[in-house]
C-alpha cells in the first residue's frame, strides 16, 4: 500500500507551471533508462545466462503480443481483469467512503467498529481466495470479493483520516450558518475530505490491481492472471512477460492519468493540493 | 438588543480547571458597534463563540431581543479570523452557503449573492475559487456570507488580524461603510487599540484570564475618525493604561502555562 503512495507522490513534478520544460529533460532520462533496460535484457538473453525456454527475448515478447492480440486472448483477458477490478474498486469505494465518513465523524462508531477493522485488516487479500472459492466458486464473483476485501482498507482508513483532519473551523461555519446534517455531509464533509478520499481510492486501485493477478491465477479461468499462469503450462515465458507488461501499462495509465485527472478537476482547482497525500 | 448576563466559562484541563471568563455582563443596543478589546488569551474569542452559540457557557445566559439563545440561530452570523471560506466552492457559492443551508432556492440565492458581491466590490470574482483571492478579498467574501443571511447581530472574531496594515485600514473603512448601509448590530473582537477606537461606538476592555470586563470606553467622535486628532490620542492613552497591566499579566500567564488562546 505504501509503495503505491510513494510512487504516486514522487513521480509527479512539483510545480505545475514548470511542467512542460522539465518534461523534456525528464522524458529523455526516463525513456533512456527504459531503452537501456531492454538492451540489457537482450544482452542477458544473447549471452544465454538463463535457459532459453525460461527466458524470452524482447522480440519474442513482441511476437507474443502480436499473437495474443491477433487471436483475441489479450483483449478478452484484459477486459475480464479490468471489469473485475472496476467492480471490486467501486464496491470498496461504495462501502469504504460512507464507512470512513461514519468512522471519522462518530466517536461511538469508531469505538464499536475500529477494533474489528484493525483485526481483519492485516489478513492479506490472497488469504481470502480459498474461502472465496468455497463461497462463490471459481470465477468473477470470487475475484471481485478478494479485490473488495483487499481494497476496502485504504479507502476506509483514508476517508476516516480525512474527516478527522477536516479543519474544525469548517464545522464551526456549518454550525453557525445552520447547515442541516445531510447538507453538511454533502457540501462540507465530503469535499473537505476529498484529498484523502482520492488518495484512498488511488491506493485501493493499486492494491486491487496487485492482488487481482494472484486471485486470477488460483480462482479464475479468464483474466490476465490466468493468461500468465496458463502460459506456464504451455512453456510460453514470452506470453507471461507480455501479460506482465500489459498489467504494468494499465496500472500506469490509471495511476498517472485517471487519478491525476480526478485531482486536477477537483482539489487542484480548489487549491487544496498541498494537503498531505 | 443583545444581553449577556453573568456569563462564565470554565475549561477542564488535566487535573484542574481554567476559568476563561467570569461575570461578563454586557448590553448592546440595536445597531450599536461594540468592540471587545483584550490581550491574547483573555477569552474574548471564547466569549464571541458563546454568543454565536458555538461554545456552551458554564454559567449565565445570553438573550437577543428577550429570547434566550443556547445554539446558533438565524439572528446571528459570524465572520471568522482566517476567513474560513470553503475552498471547494466558488465565491458566489460561499456567499450563498447560509441561504443554501436554509433551503432558499437557487434563483433567490443568486440574487442575494450578486447584490452583496457588488456591495463589497467583488462582482468579477463571483465564479472564482477562494484561493485566487487575496486576504482582504477573502475577508470581504466572508463578510458578504454573513450579511447574506440578514442577521440581527454580526459577530466578528479578529477579522482583520491576518491582514497587512494597509489592507487592514482599507477593510476597516469598508466595514464601516457596510455597517452604515446595512445597519447591523456588531460585536467585534480585536486586540488592537487603534482598531477598536477607530471602529466602535463603545470599547469593552477585558482583563487577562480570567476574562472580565474591566472598563468601558465610549467613543463619541463622528466617523470617519481622525486617528491623529488630540481626542483620539487621549482615548488611546486611556486604553493603553487600561491594557498595560493586562498585557503584562497575560504574558506572564503564557510564560508559566505555555498556553495561548
Amino acid at each position: 500500500m505504501s509503495e503505491a503512495s510513494v510512487a504516486g507522490a514522487v513521480a509527479r513534478p512539483a510545480g505545475q507551471p514548470h511542467r512542460r520544460r522539465a518534461l523534456s529533460r525528464e522524458f529523455v532520462l526516463g525513456a533512456g533508462t527504459v531503452v537501456l533496460f531492454v538492451a540489457g535484457w537482450k544482452l542477458v538473453h544473447w549471452l544465454r545466462l538463463f535457459p532459453p525456454w525460461a527466458f524470452p527475448s524482447p522480440e519474442q515478447v513482441v511476437g507474443a503480443f502480436a499473437t495474443t492480440i491477433r487471436n483475441g486472448k489479450l483483449l478478452t483477458n484484459t477486459l475480464a481483469s479490468v471489469e473485475r477490478q472496476i467492480v471490486g474498486v467501486v464496491l470498496a469505494a461504495l462501502v469504504g467512503i460512507p464507512g470512513g465518513l461514519l468512522l471519522g465523524s462518530s466517536r461511538d462508531f469508531r469505538a464499536a467498529f475500529l477494533p474489528l477493522c484493525r483485526m481483519v485488516y492485516p489478513i492479506p487479500g490472497i488469504a481470502w481466495i480459498p474461502m472465496a472459492i468455497l463461497w462463490f466458486g471459481v470465477g468473477f464473483t470470487s475475484t471481485v470479493f478478494v479485490i473488495f476485501f483487499t481494497g476496502i482498507w485504504p479507502i476506509l482508513f483514508n476517508t476516516m483520516a480525512g474527516v478527522a483532519t477536516l479543519d474544525g473551523q469548517y464545522t464551526d461555519v456549518a454550525r453557525a450558518y445552520l447547515a442541516p446534517r445531510l447538507f453538511y455531509v454533502r457540501r462540507v464533509l465530503i469535499p473537505g475530505s476529498l484529498p484523502f478520499i482520492i488518495t484512498g481510492i488511488r491506493l485501493t486501485y493499486g492494491v486491487g490491481w496487485r492482488v487481482i493477478v494472484g486471485a486470477e491465477m488460483i480462482s479464475s479461468i479468464t483474466g490476465l492472471g490466468f493468461l500468465i499462469d496458463d502460459a506456464r503450462w504451455q512453456m510460453r515465458p514470452d506470453i507471461m512477460v507480455a501479460g506482465m507488461i500489459t498489467i504494468a501499462m494499465i496500472g500506469w495509465v490509471m495511476e498517472n492519468w485517471a487519478f491525476d485527472w480526478l485531482e486536477r478537476v477537483t482539489i487542484e482547482r480548489w487549491g487544496m493540493k498541498s494537503a498531505p497525500r | 438588543m443583545v444581553e449577556i448576563d453573568a456569563l462564565a466559562k470554565r475549561f477542564a484541563v488535566d487535573g484542574g480547571e481554567i476559568v476563561a471568563l467570569s461575570a461578563i455582563t454586557v448590553a448592546i443596543g440595536e445597531g450599536e458597534f461594540v468592540c471587545l478589546l483584550g490581550p491574547s488569551g483573555c477569552g474574548k474569542s471564547t466569549l464571541l463563540k458563546i454568543v454565536a452559540g458555538l461554545v456552551e457557557p458554564s454559567a449565565g445566559a445570553i438573550r437577543i431581543d428577550g429570547r434566550a439563545v443556547t445554539a446558533p440561530g438565524p439572528d446571528r452570523a459570524v465572520v471568522f479570523q482566517d476567513y474560513a471560506l470553503f475552498p471547494w466552492m466558488t465565491v458566489a457559492d460561499n456567499v450563498e452557503f447560509g441561504l443554501a443551508a436554509r433551503g432558499v432556492e437557487r434563483v433567490r440565492r443568486r440574487a442575494v449573492s450578486t447584490e452583496l458581491l457588488r456591495a463589497v466590490g467583488l462582482t468579477d470574482f463571483a465564479e472564482k475559487y477562494p484561493h485566487h483571492l487575496s486576504g482582504g478579498m477573502k475577508q470581504r467574501v466572508s463578510i458578504a456570507r454573513a450579511l447574506a443571511v440578514d442577521p440581527v447581530l454580526l459577530l466578528m472574531d479578529e477579522p482583520f488580524g491576518a491582514l497587512d496594515a494597509q489592507t487592514r485600514f482599507v477593510m476597516q473603512q469598508e466595514l464601516l461603510r457596510i455597517w452604515h448601509a446595512y445597519r447591523k448590530t456588531v460585536l467585534f473582537v480585536t486586540h488592537s487599540i487603534d482598531e477598536a477606537l477607530y471602529l466602535a461606538d463603545r470599547v469593552l476592555v477585558m482583563t487577562a484570564r480570567p476574562g472580565r470586563i474591566k472598563a468601558e470606553i465610549r467613543v463619541a467622535a463622528e466617523r470617519p475618525r481622525d486617528i491623529s486628532s488630540p481626542e483620539f490620542s487621549r482615548l488611546r492613552r486611556q486604553a493603553l493604561d487600561l491594557m498595560a497591566d493586562e498585557i503584562a499579566r497575560s504574558m506572564e500567564q503564557e510564560v508559566t502555562a505555555g498556553v495561548t488562546a
